[in-house]
């Protein structure tokens, strides 16, 4: 009697449904065109390096995106170049403690090519007003980055090695028209040095202009 | 059972009178007559010796005819006895208060130099003018009609008359008084005397007052005045096909009336919404004829401004177009948007029926007869108030619906905004002084309970339409519920199959599909797509 009333119990769901199927048969669907459609994308952008201790990057990044759907596109190049203030940890170590770092990185630029997925579109209501349009995206791909090391900072001797790694990133899209868009993307650039795999970060928030796109 | 595919001819039929009270609007609102700078105003008249009585007591100036909201206000009315006799200074300061931008003090001195000066008087009728611009920058854009109206059958001086006409215009395009400018004024002016930018309106407006008591002829006479390629010659030309459509009652539609609603909605010069309904005239026109697909890229045609929901009924007769063309699921998808929270108030008995129809053809008889009866449940209170022969004008339902449309809605808004009016006045107590403010208290009473008057007059007539139509569909209910019953135990025959389902029609490159959770989103009310299956049987496969 009991496992009777278990199975009406767990049965009682589906019953439900097949009766709500039974009263209100169907699926409804809005099926819209796409608003906003990309082809080729040229996007600046500022952005920064946060994860070093030592210094952090202020950079300008410039990059060359094709799409060859609503949701694929290879962004064919990428170049960014960073600016790197010292945060003053190195002067407080030497000063305090009387250490210096042994190796010292800093990154001077990246270059590097990825593939676009973008498995989100989606919109938003602006105020009750008005309907905007964004994406969201992952990007992956390879990179080659350029450091200076302060090899004995000491001595104030540096040298510069080149780098290989690769990258993963998300992003997201905010359209402002056909033609213009916002993006906003944090990108870990893992790049394989002979110490050992260092993590570069970079947040960047840019401006993409859209060229030939489809109505 | 097909619901009142008639009705489409009338609802068109319907345009005539919206039209012949000037709701089909210019494409570009004429420009707002900008009041003269002071170097322009007239000059100083000469004391007017005819104002004086013997006594030196200023006799109150007369009067023009009242407009048909009321007798119009006379100093004789005003509480505190006669005017005192006003001259060119007081004239003076009021102009300069108005271009200071006081125009409550402007408003009152205008007002007293009308009073204390006779109408042979040059700048009587500027006074007039100003007085009505300075209501109008107030916001009382009634008593502003009364007194540009006032100079507009007066005339007594030619300078001021283009600018008044001007005004009036503009006053037009919101709810206004429809005897008093479109039929007092524009209806009757002497068009020889009339400046170019007025004439070519004024020979519509009158060639609409023939249209409207039936006299193609005449109405033709004023409309050939019209300048070729003009507004007023497109707007003229959409009158009188809906006046010729409206004379065929019932019998075919020639060709060429339909080219010619064609070509008025590719017409730059109408507005978008006149544009609209010239489409929507294609549209309803060819429903009739049985020109489905043809019908369905009319409706194509209407373009609705950006989050703008559209017209109730726009949905509901693109569904029964789709619906007569056998797509179900698209007629369906519209039947959903008319759920829509900016449909929820619309008197729509049809939406029932069609919705309990479409479930009919695809064999789900329950949810048919659910939606059928959806129509009675819904409507219940206001077919007992039938039913009972109780007063229907007090049936929120049929009282909403007869005012949201044709005349009894203008007549509404009109009342409506008098009574805003009415109550911003009392803002000016102070401003205006006690005989002003007594003289628009007049204005406004007069107007409310005219505008009332009218509104319940014409609420009467609109109700029993709504009523009729709300007992169509009732009959419609039953006849379904009836046919339902009987397929709902309809023996099925040993061996018989389900009817292969549609295919679904995948996403074309660049559509995005948003599944529809009961929220409604504007953007999207063109766009339901329905996926609902058939449960016929099959009989053939047996």
């Amino acid at each position: 009697m009991r496992r009777l009333l278990l199975l009406l119990v767990c049965l009682a769901p589906l019953a439900a449904r097949a009766q709500e199927e039974l009263e209100n048969p169907g699926v409804v669907l809005a099926v819209q065109d796409r608003t906003y459609r990309m082809n080729s994308e040229l996007m600046l952008a500022i952005g920064v390096l946060p994860l070093d201790a030592f210094t952090k990057g202020i950079s300008g990044q410039v990059s060359y995106t094709f799409h060859f759907s609503d949701s694929f596109a290879w962004q064919i190049g990428r170049f960014l170049y960073s600016q790197n203030v010292a945060t003053g940890l190195q002067n407080q170590l030497t000063r305090d403690f009387g250490v210096n770092p042994t190796a010292f990185p800093q990154t001077i630029w990246i270059a590097g090519s990825d593939v676009m997925w973008t498995p989100i579109y989606g919109k938003f209501a602006w105020l009750n007003s008005s309907v905007a349009h964004f994406e969201i995206y992952g990007l992956a791909g390879v990179s080659v980055a350029n450091q200076r090391v302060s090899s004995d900072v000491a001595a104030g001797t540096t040298s510069t090695q080149f780098l290989p790694g690769a990258d993963l990133g998300i992003g997201w899209r905010f359209y402002l028209t056909k033609s213009v868009s916002l993006r906003f993307e944090v990108m870990d650039n893992v790049l394989f040095a002979t110490s050992g795999i260092q993590n570069i970060m970079v947040v960047n928030i840019g401006v993409a202009f859209n060229f030939g796109s489809t109505e | 059972m097909r619901a009142d595919v008639n009705t489409r001819l009338l609802v068109l039929l319907g345009l005539l009178p919206s039209l012949a009270l000037g709701q089909v609007q210019p494409a570009v609102p004429p420009p707002a007559a900008p009041p003269p700078q002071p170097a322009a105003a007239p000059k100083a008249a000469p004391p007017p010796p005819a104002a004086s009585s013997p006594s030196g007591q200023t006799t109150p100036a007369p009067q023009a005819k009242p407009p048909t909201t009321g007798p119009a206000p006379t100093a004789a009315e005003a509480p505190k006895g006669p005017a005192e006799k006003a001259g060119q200074p007081l004239f003076d300061e009021a102009l300069q208060d108005y271009f200071a931008d006081h125009k409550e003090t402007a408003a009152r001195k205008l007002y007293a130099f009308i009073e204390g000066s006779p109408p042979t008087d040059e700048n009587h009728p500027w006074a007039q003018y100003f007085l009505a611009r300075c209501f109008i920058d107030l916001g009382l854009r009634h008593a502003g009609a009364v007194y540009l109206a006032r100079v507009a059958r007066e005339r007594s001086n030619p300078q001021v008359l283009p600018r008044t006409l001007e005004a009036l215009r503009t006053l037009i395009l919101v709810p206004h008084d429809e005897v008093l400018i479109d039929e007092q004024v524009f209806g009757s002016l002497d068009l020889g005397f009339l400046p170019d930018s007025v004439s070519d309106y004024a020979n519509y407006e009158q060639g609409l007052v023939d249209l409207r008591v039936g006299n193609e002829r005449w109405a033709n006479t004023h409309f050939t005045k019209l300048e070729e390629g003009s507004v007023e010659a497109s707007r003229a030309k959409f009158a009188l096909l809906v006046t010729r459509l409206r004379k065929l009652e019932g019998k075919d539609v020639p060709d060429d009336m339909i080219e010619d609603f064609l070509a008025l909605s590719n017409d730059e010069k109408l507005t978008q919404e006149a544009r609209n309904e010239a489409r929507l005239a294609v549209a309803r026109l060819r429903y009739e004829r049985k020109d489905f697909e043809g019908a369905l890229k009319a409706y194509d045609m209407v373009q609705l401004p950006s989050l703008d929901p559209g017209r109730a009924t726009l949905y509901l007769e693109e569904a029964w177009t789709r619906y007569n063309l056998g797509q179900l699921r698209a007629a369906m998808g519209l039947l959903t948007t008319l759920d829509a929270p900016s449909f929820r108030e619309e008197f729509l008995p049809d939406k029932y029926i069609l919705r309990a129809l479409v479930y009919r053809d695809l064999c789900h008889y329950l949810p048919a007869k659910r939606a059928a009866k959806e129509l009675t449940r819904r409507y219940a209170e206001s077919l007992e108030s039938i039913r009972e022969r109780d007063d229907l004008t007090l049936d929120t339902r049929l009282r909403a619906a007869a005012s949201s449309h044709g005349s009894t809605k203008r007549a509404a808004r009109f009342r409506d905004s008098l009574g805003r009016e009415n109550e911003l006045k009392s803002r000016y107590a102070g401003g205006f002084g006690d005989r002003l403010f007594s003289q628009t208290t007049k204005i406004y009473e007069l107007a409310i309970a005219e505008a009332e008057r009218v509104y319940r007059q014409r609420l009467q007539e609109a109700v029993r339409e709504e009523a009729d139509k709300l007992l169509r569909a009732a009959e419609q209910v039953r006849l379904m519920e009836y046919e339902v019953g009987l397929k709902l135990y309809e023996r099925i025959k040993r061996g018989a199959k389900l009817v292969q389902p549609e295919k679904q029609t995948p996403l074309a490159e660049g559509q995005e599909a948003f599944r529809f959770d009961g929220e409604y989103w504007n953007d999207e009310l063109r766009s339901y797509r329905v996926s609902i299956p058939s449960r016929c049987v099959d009989e053939g496969a047996l």
